[in-house]
């Protein structure tokens, strides 16, 4: 699969993935969001017939309780029919160094549900986040989430891209940001 | 202040405070300051606080009120700024854009240096895309406010949208003089980026790479800089230097195929051998890359491709890659390499049973593969015989598949796939609900499942199949719609048409419809956004996105559901009896399943009466929480209620269908299905000129396109029969169609058509048909045409064929039960797992159904 950065086009159907493949979703306007304020964090995985099989939305955490720069990775959804070909590592790992050349990102953050064991596996084993607290009753439905971080690299050569590649998970089935967040998101105003 | 009615000094604050309240949304406090005016005899009628009144009210969802103030208050004061931009609020929030500019130009007239009614004049402008009014308002803006970055970005920016490189360059430039810069800025990255946008848009790419070379260091989009130097390096031909970089690039993203094309198109390799060593070089480099190694397959052919296909598949099924074949799909327009597949993949299944190997005469030395080596190759075996219609062979290998591992999913979905292919989607049903019960945290199963219940026309349990992902409390279907789920209702939409329930299938479109202007409203935030953020090439593409919105294919796929539907109800007006009896299935029931699923709909009607109930509670329940709660903005205008049956009983169906019509001819116009429903709309309005202009497009298009060519036939008959026409009228017609036929009769026309697309069977089909048309006589011949079954013919697919069959059942042929009944017997033969060839053993002479689809 084609692996590149969305654009702004890329977002209707970025969603579509999203709607097929996870139980959190968001209106087109938060993807606006995204693509127009980091329109260098997003990437998708295409097919050959242009049709988006994963993608990652990104985005900078705009203000840091810790102060420190970092990102945060929205939502990661791979097509089931597509998995095992490695893709949420390689969308993670092109987001990951976007994040640290445009922004200056120290780290990246995401939330996880707790009882999602397969996306727990994928964070923690093949892209090497860790868990850095819990967040009681993150998601709507009541359900806590496992804040995870990763420490990035200052600056990147390609050596060290390629020395991080390791297994690929088996299953890439992500959930991150519950919806609730998004109503009294950022949204452009 | 132009106002003839300026306040007292007490009044005055007590109007200030209106203000406030306005922008801190505090409406509740507002109207009672409002209130401490007017009670007061002296100002009861005082123009701008009656405004301000009206807008606080609009806040609060008091929509008529609102306007009566707001009317009121701008005919006591009509040369008050305030009260001509309340006005133009009022209706901007309406959407009344047009009406809402007019507002402020009128607000301007009082008040010409009014930034906040210039910059909302020009957010409108833009929204609209008046880009000259837009310039003019942002040229008013700088002039006003020349310290503002945001002054001059949104000037050149004008420029920029109309084209006018050159002074938008200069622009920026201009501006850039005044900016002192920091060593890390992405905000100042992104205006740099921006400007080498515009130049390169105005085509100066020399310009543009000094431009990137000069301000590197300040440049933090990297990965950008990278692709258009390559690009630009590439157009210059200097080809060595673009070289370097596209080496960089793969480096950076070994799975971006534009790179390696940018390699390639630098090195200029012409022979395969060369052009295999950059590939197997990036191989090593990166070996978990699938890039390198995949598309060398596109390029390579015989024995090369063999070999290198051997070791990708290999490596595949060895490790269990299940989109295996999604990734060698590609390649099967290729008959060659689909033979060479083919070989290689039954010979992996012969070795791999005898051996464990996947070759025959291997070293037993080496490793043996795994015991799901021989699973995967049949999987990929039933996806490949899939692929070919093969059907029989694809369900050896699926059925083989799970003798092997009885429990795994994919194997479920693939023999589910099979089978919906096969023309049985019941048995898809059944199978793909066995998958999502093995799995039922995956929304990607549980989606599949719903897709195919919906292809059944089980939208009740679609509905409930779906919801298990959906928001607790709201129905899956209302859930859905404000996730703007449009897979999913375009199902619906698709399913509620087959059942003919054409008032259902309607409000999906429409529903669709509104998602397309939701989120052609939603750019309206980004006008100021971006233009702080700095994203303005990112906002660029966004408009042009915006632009071109509806030629998405959820819209051209609602649309043209709509359109037939509304014009089957031309054609068939609405009555309550229609919506019942048209309940069949379109892929043709026996009339014992007919009869179960009457049964299982009575049902299906009682538990959606209930749910219906459900649904209104928990909306009554809803309603009041938002009363409650409505301090809250009111975004836009409240939609009015999509009703069905209304929606059904429409007395203008064809104007519903033109607006349906009007983007897919401003944004479609390459498809030639744009044009062949252009030309019904207005073949039933009986305008002859815009049937010729719809033929005439499309002819332009394909003029061997089986649907325009009946179109056309039909309008020559047409255009015979009417005899009177207006002089002007005849004299076009007579020129076009000369120019397009030259003048040769009918008959020939359509014989001539045949002749030029005699082995495929959806051009004998449409020619046959016309050929009856024209000659009810030939009646014989042209039904021989249509129902061509031979192998020497292209297309014969069970989805023509089902259409052949339903024309032959309509009466397109004149009666003809026999032939249907002999025809579907022949289909039967071909497509054996397709229910609707399916013949009811207990009453073989049963006549068949035809579906209740709109023609």
């Amino acid at each position: 699969m084609n692996i590149r950065c969305a654009r702004p086009e890329d977002l209707m159907n970025m969603q579509h993935c999203n709607l097929l493949c996870l139980p959190e979703n968001y209106q087109m306007k938060y993807y606006f969001y995204h693509g127009l304020s980091w329109p260098q964090l997003s990437y998708v995985g295409e097919a050959s017939n242009g049709k988006i099989v994963g993608y990652v939305l990104a985005k900078m955490e705009e203000d840091p309780e810790d102060a420190i720069p970092h990102g945060h990775i929205t939502s990661l959804a791979v097509k089931r029919s597509y998995r095992r070909l490695g893709l949420a590592q390689k969308l993670m790992d092109q987001a990951s160094r976007a994040m640290v050349e445009s922004f200056k990102a120290e780290y990246v953050s995401l939330h996880v549900r707790k009882s999602n064991r397969a996306a727990l596996h994928l964070y923690t084993n093949t892209l090497k986040f860790e868990i850095s607290e819990i967040e009681p009753k993150y998601y709507a439905d009541g359900e806590d989430a496992y804040a995870m971080k990763r420490k990035l690299p200052k600056s990147y050569s390609d050596e060290i891209e390629c020395s991080i590649e390791t297994v690929a998970g088996s299953l890439e089935h992500l959930e991150i940001e519950p919806p609730a967040k998004i109503l009294h998101s950022e949204n452009a105003a | 202040m132009p106002s003839i009615n300026p306040l007292p000094p007490k009044e005055n604050a007590l109007f200030k405070r209106i203000l406030k309240c306005y922008e801190q949304k505090q409406y509740k406090s507002g109207l009672k300051f409002a209130k401490q005016i007017l009670t007061n005899v002296k100002f009861a009628e005082h123009g701008e606080t009656l405004a301000m009144k009206g807008l606080t009210l609009n806040c609060l969802g008091r929509k008529e009120e609102a306007y009566d103030y707001v009317r009121r208050g701008l005919r006591n004061d009509l040369k008050s700024h305030v009260c001509w931009h309340v006005y133009g609020l009022l209706q901007r929030s309406d959407r009344k854009y047009e009406e809402a500019i007019k507002c402020y130009r009128h607000a301007l007239k009082w008040d010409k240096d009014n930034l906040q009614i210039l910059r909302d004049l020009s957010l409108l402008q833009i929204q609209m895309r008046d880009l000259e009014g837009y310039k003019d308002t942002r040229y008013q803006l700088l002039v006003l406010r020349p310290g503002q970055r945001a002054s001059w970005i949104g000037y050149a920016m004008s420029y920029h949208l109309l084209k006018d490189y050159t002074m938008a360059l200069r622009i920026l430039d201009e501006f850039r003089k005044t900016q002192s810069v920091k060593t890390y800025d992405y905000e100042h990255s992104e205006l740099l980026m921006y400007q080498n946008f515009v130049m390169r848009e105005a085509g100066m790419y020399k310009e543009a790479l000094e431009f990137l070379n000069e301000n590197d260091e300040q440049l933090l989009d990297r990965l950008s800089v990278q692709e258009i130097k390559a690009e630009i390096l590439l157009k210059l031909n200097r080809r060595e230097e673009a070289a370097k970089i596209a080496q960089a690039l793969t480096d950076r993203n070994p799975e971006n195929w534009a790179y390696y094309k940018y390699l390639e198109d630098a090195l200029q390799l012409d022979n395969v051998e060369e052009r295999c060593k950059i590939y197997s070089e990036k191989e090593k480099k990166f070996p978990r890359a699938t890039a390198p190694k995949r598309l060398p397959l596109t390029f390579t052919t015989g024995d090369r491709f063999r070999r290198l296909t051997d070791t990708f598949l290999r490596t595949a099924i060895r490790k269990g890659v299940p989109p295996l074949f999604v990734t060698m799909r590609p390649l099967y327009t290729d008959p060659a390499k689909v033979k060479i597949i083919e070989e290689l993949a039954l010979s992996y299944v012969k070795n791999l049973k005898e051996t464990d190997y996947f070759d025959a005469n291997c070293d037993t030395s080496e490793e043996k593969e795994p015991a799901t080596a021989l699973l995967w190759t049949y999987y990929y075996l039933a996806q490949h015989y899939d692929y070919l219609s093969q059907t029989q062979k694809a369900l050896e290998y699926v059925d083989a598949a799970l003798e092997h591992t009885p429990l795994l999913i994919e194997l479920y979905v693939l023999k589910a796939k099979i089978k919906r292919h096969a023309g049985d989607i019941n048995e898809g049903v059944k199978l793909m609900d066995e998958a999502q019960s093995l799995d039922t945290a995956d929304r990607y199963i549980n989606s599949k499942c719903g897709k195919y219940m919906l292809r059944a026309n089980l939208i009740q349990e679609a509905a409930e199949m779906c919801s298990k992902f959906t928001r607790e409390g709201v129905s899956a279907m209302e859930n859905l719609n404000e996730m703007q789920c449009m897979w999913f209702q375009l199902e619906c939409a698709s399913s509620y048409q087959r059942l003919g329930k054409w008032g259902e299938a309607l409000k999906k479109c429409h529903e669709i419809d509104r998602h397309f202007s939701e989120i052609i409203e939603d750019q309206f935030d980004f006008h100021t956004y971006c233009m702080r953020k700095m994203t303005l090439r990112a906002y660029v593409e966004l408009l042009q996105l915006e632009d071109k919105l509806r030629s998405h294919p959820f819209y051209v796929r609602a649309a043209h559901i709509a359109i037939e539907i509304y014009l089957h109800l031309h054609d068939h007006p609405w009555t309550p009896e229609s919506e019942q009896n048209n309940d069949l299935d379109s892929e043709n029931l026996t009339p014992a399943e007919l009869r179960k699923l009457k049964r299982k709909q009575k049902k299906k009607e009682r538990k959606a009466e209930e749910e219906r109930e459900k649904q209104l509670a928990e909306q009554k329940k809803r309603e009041q929480q938002n009363k409650k709660s409505q301090d809250n903005d009111l975004d836009g205008p409240k939609e009015e209620e999509l009703i069905p049956d209304e929606l059904a009983k429409t007395d203008n169906p064809l104007e519903g269908a033109i607006k349906f019509l009007k983007p897919l001819q401003l944004l479609s116009p390459n498809l030639v299905q744009t044009h062949v429903v252009a030309y019904e709309i207005y073949s039933r309005k009986g305008k002859l000129l815009l049937m010729l202009q719809s033929i005439k497009r499309g002819y332009q298009i394909d003029k061997d396109d089986p649907q325009l060519h009946t179109c056309f036939i039909k309008f020559l008959l047409h255009v015979k029969k009417v005899g009177e026409l207006s002089e002007g009228v005849k004299t076009v017609i007579e020129q076009e169609v000369g120019k397009l036929t030259d003048n040769k009769p009918i008959s020939r026309i359509n014989q001539e058509f045949l002749d030029r697309n005699h082995n495929s069977l959806p051009h004998l089909f449409a020619g046959g048909q016309m050929m009856y048309l024209i000659d009810p006589s030939t009646r014989e011949l042209a039904i021989q045409l249509a129902t061509t079954v031979s192998s020497n013919v292209k297309g014969v697919t069970r989805l023509v064929c089902i259409d052949v069959l339903d024309s032959l059942c309509k009466g397109d042929f004149g009666m003809c039960e026999r032939e249907a009944t002999d025809y579907q017997a022949q289909c039967h033969n071909i497509f054996p797992y397709a229910t609707a060839f399916m013949i009811p053993d207990n009453n073989p002479t049963e006549p068949m159904l035809s579906n209740g689809s709109a023609s």
